[in-house]
């Protein structure tokens, strides 16, 4: 498959511009010369907000307005690197164990108060709560305390060394509230929200549209752009597609596969595409027959035409994956060789592992996205030949939630691309893994991970995510047949707005729309 | 009719108001997945499910939750939206709002078209009016509203005739002409699919009191067949297409849902559905009961109707 994108040329560009960010003089003077601020922005989402809490927030439609209406300490850029949000700037000790952030002293909430380090060390009290039952609060590190250091600096120890902190802060969850509301009436911000957002809100109709409106004194001089921005759900993709090509929106920020040929080919509209790191597995639990058997399991990955599948259920839009969730829009990825299809030799490992007459054996897949069971059938097929007689068992997402997920031995899963390696492994293959599904429990490759976690050094922590990734590969907790890229499709007179990969980011205090925009 | 036949009615719509909760609520006991479950989707850790779930006080026993919910309901309070932590009674009382807004419009059209049609068919019985009529009807009885309303999208909101917007509704206080522009589709759609109903209905009644004795007495003391017609025929014919309009407003109400979500038309419907996808179901309840009233007191007022229009009936 060739790809029209160059990934390498395109997190040049990116990095170059987070090297330009940090130094605003030239970026105003950049932008004075060809930005004009001021008009209306409007995005599609084929999947509504309904959480307004950005703590409680657990869909990326939700993290848009979180990302609108709040400011977190730092924030993901495209190359996954952290950069400044209300903390400017960030050091730690030798170790990794405790890290010093330099707060903006003219970030104020929506309230009028200013944001401090009282602010920050409430919101992330808040947070770590298990009370709160924030979805993802346990994605931020083994962060033990946070304290401030006077009025504009907070102080952030962890259990163990941890060299991605701050990139974990980028977590979409982790928004700086105003210590008045964190520790008094949290639910109101179910209705009304206080942030120190680029925007704030002028109107919220659940279900239909929330319209948010420039924040004046937002802390970026000049930003945002845009003098508002409208963001419209439509209860499916085809809704929201129909809104794009009708020309009633500007951006769509997700478009399905099947769609976007179609939508990237029509007039005056630019298809947007980057490969990410979200992925399909096939969930094997390692501790019950027949996959406690490692032949079985590695038997089963000689079955997958990875490119085909990539073909198949990403319709190209995709990248192959070599069983690892690890794959080259993350920072670390070891390039190894795909493997091959070979369903002789995964016979011949079945025989050895003593299933000489193959196996029979069901794999469920939710409804929802619906490529899971597209990946499932084709799967079915692929494996047949090399000994496997798969029945493929489609179940609404629900049921699935409540009953297969992590609970069954043999299914689908679907997950979003994480900002660090270390986050996706410990949140699904590590021992102590939140989502411990496969129940592979390795502890070779947890001690790999740990090191890699507690290492500031880039050469030693590709070394050691590189033996975590071919460890995964011989031993293939989880199949991970295919990577799907990140599809959206803008109007054309749309400027600045740049995918970031994983999906959850989408910086639109730096979006503008060029002079011929109808909303302007 | 008398006061009790009323009182009498209003307790029965009491009853089924309070069965259509208890049946909602014992069927959501029975499906997988609770709300807490649903809103931390794929995010869920154990902790994180336990201390949701009893801060939505769902690891209660069913019947406290129910009996919960009825207090609150009886006070006026119809509680917190387990999916967006906004109030019920605003939430659905405004998608309620939405919603009869598409069906007033629709029922005065429906009225407005489907009726003269439908005395035109009969009484030009085999004629190329009734014919033309008949064919239309049978597209619009059996064309499935999801059907016709993603034709109808495709057509007159896709990008070469954009007549109308995709969907999506502003509200008329806004722009008056926008929200008409944005209720278009919705309104055509059920339009034509009530059209069918009722004009089909006013004219097999119509072709039958046409041949009654009194229209022919009528016709012979010397009336015009147009006063015959819309003096003494329509009125009698009437009777059954008032039920059929009774039952149609519940069907706007309730059985927009499809129409609604097509046009990702914010009314009722779709805010139930939203509410069954996430396990709401404080603001399930809420729709239902809605619902439940909303065919109740329309058929109600069907009946207040007959009596109106037809002195021979008494309600006692």
């Amino acid at each position: 498959m060739t790809s029209p994108f160059n990934r390498r040329g395109f997190l040049k560009a990116t990095a170059a511009g987070a090297t330009l960010a940090t130094m605003p003089g030239l970026v105003q003077m950049a932008q004075a010369q060809n930005i004009q601020p001021g008009g209306t922005l409007r995005l599609a989402l084929n999947i509504t907000p309904s959480v307004l809490n950005p703590m409680l927030s657990r869909l990326n439609s939700e993290y848009l307005l979180g990302e609108l209406l709040y400011s977190g300490l730092t924030v993901l850029a495209p190359d996954m690197s952290a950069q400044p949000d209300l903390a400017t700037e960030w050091s730690a000790n030798e170790d990794a164990t405790e890290w010093r952030f330099t707060l903006r002293e003219n970030a104020v909430f929506s309230n009028g108060q200013p944001v401090t380090s009282a602010d920050v060390a409430a919101s992330f009290a808040k947070l770590l709560d298990p009370a709160t039952a924030a979805p993802g609060s346990r994605n931020l590190g083994p962060i033990s305390e946070v304290v401030a250091d006077g009025d504009f600096a907070v102080i952030i120890r962890t259990a163990s060394p941890y060299a991605d902190l701050p990139v974990a802060l980028t977590y979409p969850t982790a928004k700086i509230l105003p210590a008045s509301i964190v520790e008094g009436d949290f639910d109101s911000l179910m209705q009304t929200p206080v942030g120190s957002g680029p925007f704030r809100m002028a109107e919220y109709r659940p279900d239909d549209v929330a319209i948010v409106e420039r924040n004046p004194d937002y802390f970026i001089e000049g930003q945002p752009y845009l003098d508002r921005v409208e963001v419209k759900s439509f209860p499916d993709a085809a809704g929201a597609a129909a809104a794009m090509l009708a020309g009633e929106v500007d951006i769509l920020t997700e478009i399905q596969p099947t769609d976007y040929a179609r939508i990237a080919d029509s007039d005056g509209v630019t298809g947007l595409r980057s490969p990410s790191g979200r992925f399909l597995d096939v969930v094997m639990d390692c501790t019950v027959e027949p996959f406690n058997n490692p032949k079985v399991r590695e038997a089963l990955s000689y079955c997958v035409d990875r490119e085909a599948m990539v073909e198949l259920v990403a319709e190209g839009y995709g990248t192959p994956g070599n069983d690892s969730p690890v794959n080259s829009a993350y920072r670390y990825n070891d390039d190894a060789p795909l493997k091959s299809y070979d369903p002789e030799r995964a016979k011949t490992l079945l025989a050895e592992a003593g299933y000489p007459d193959g196996i029979e054996i069901e794999l469920i897949a939710s409804t929802r996205p619906g490529y899971r069971s597209a990946m499932a059938v084709v799967l079915r097929e692929m494996a047949r030949p090399g000994g496997f007689d798969i029945s493929v068992q489609t179940m609404d997402h629900p049921s699935y939630l409540d009953q297969v997920w992590k609970k069954g031995k043999f299914y689908v899963g679907f997950y979003n691309m994480q900002p660090t390696e270390g986050t996706i492994f410990n949140l699904l293959f590590t021992s102590g893994a939140n989502w411990n599904e496969t129940r592979w429990n390795n502890a070779e490759f947890d001690q790999l991970v740990l090191e890699a976690d507690q290492t500031t050094d880039e050469a030693t922590r590709a070394d050691l995510y590189a033996q975590a990734q071919k460890l995964m590969r011989d031993e293939v907790p989880a199949l991970v047949p295919c990577f799907f890229d990140l599809l959206g499709a803008q109007a054309d007179y749309v400027e600045n707005y740049v995918q970031n990969p994983r999906g959850a980011n989408y910086a639109l205090h730096t979006v503008a729309l060029a002079a011929d925009a109808p909303t302007r | 009719m008398s006061a009790t036949f009323l009182l009498r009615r209003i307790a029965y719509l009491a009853l089924t108001a309070l069965l259509v909760s208890l049946i909602v609520f014992s069927v959501t006991q029975l499906l997988p997945a609770n709300a807490a479950t649903m809103i931390l989707g794929e995010y869920a850790t154990d902790e994180a499910l336990t201390a949701l779930n009893a801060k939505l006080g769902l690891d209660d026993p069913a019947l406290v939750q129910y009996g919960r919910w009825l207090g609150g309901v009886l006070q006026g309070d119809f509680g917190t939206s387990l999916r967006t932590g906004q109030p019920v009674g605003p939430t659905i009382l405004d998608a309620l709002g939405r919603s009869a807004i598409l069906a007033v419009f629709s029922l005065l059209l429906v009225c407005v078209i489907a009726i003269p049609l439908g005395v035109i068919a009969g009484s030009r019985r085999g004629g190329p009016a009734d014919l033309g009529l008949s064919v239309v009807s049978y597209l619009g009885v059996s064309l499935p509203e999801f059907v016709l309303a993603t034709l109808l999208l495709a057509w007159l909101a896709g990008p070469a005739i954009g007549m109308f917007p995709a969907s999506g509704y502003t509200p008329f206080s806004e722009d008056f002409g926008d929200a008409l522009h944005h209720i278009a589709l919705p309104v055509i759609t059920l339009t034509i699919i009530l059209i069918a109903h009722i004009s089909r209905m006013v004219r097999s009644e119509m072709v039958d009191t046409l041949q009654s004795d009194f229209v022919r007495a009528a016709r012979l003391r010397g009336l015009s067949k147009r006063q015959v017609i819309y003096g003494h025929a329509l009125r009698n014919s009437m009777l059954p297409a008032i039920t059929v309009i009774a039952l149609d407003v519940g069907y706007l109400i309730g059985g927009v849902i499809v129409v609604e979500e097509v046009f990702a038309f914010p009314g009722i419907g779709r805010q139930l559905i939203l509410a069954i996808q996430n396990r709401d179901l404080p603001m399930l309840q809420a729709g239902a009961l809605i619902m439940a009233l909303t065919y109740a007191l329309a058929n109600l007022m069907a009946d207040l109707a007959y009596a109106a229009l037809d002195k021979r009936i008494q309600f006692k």
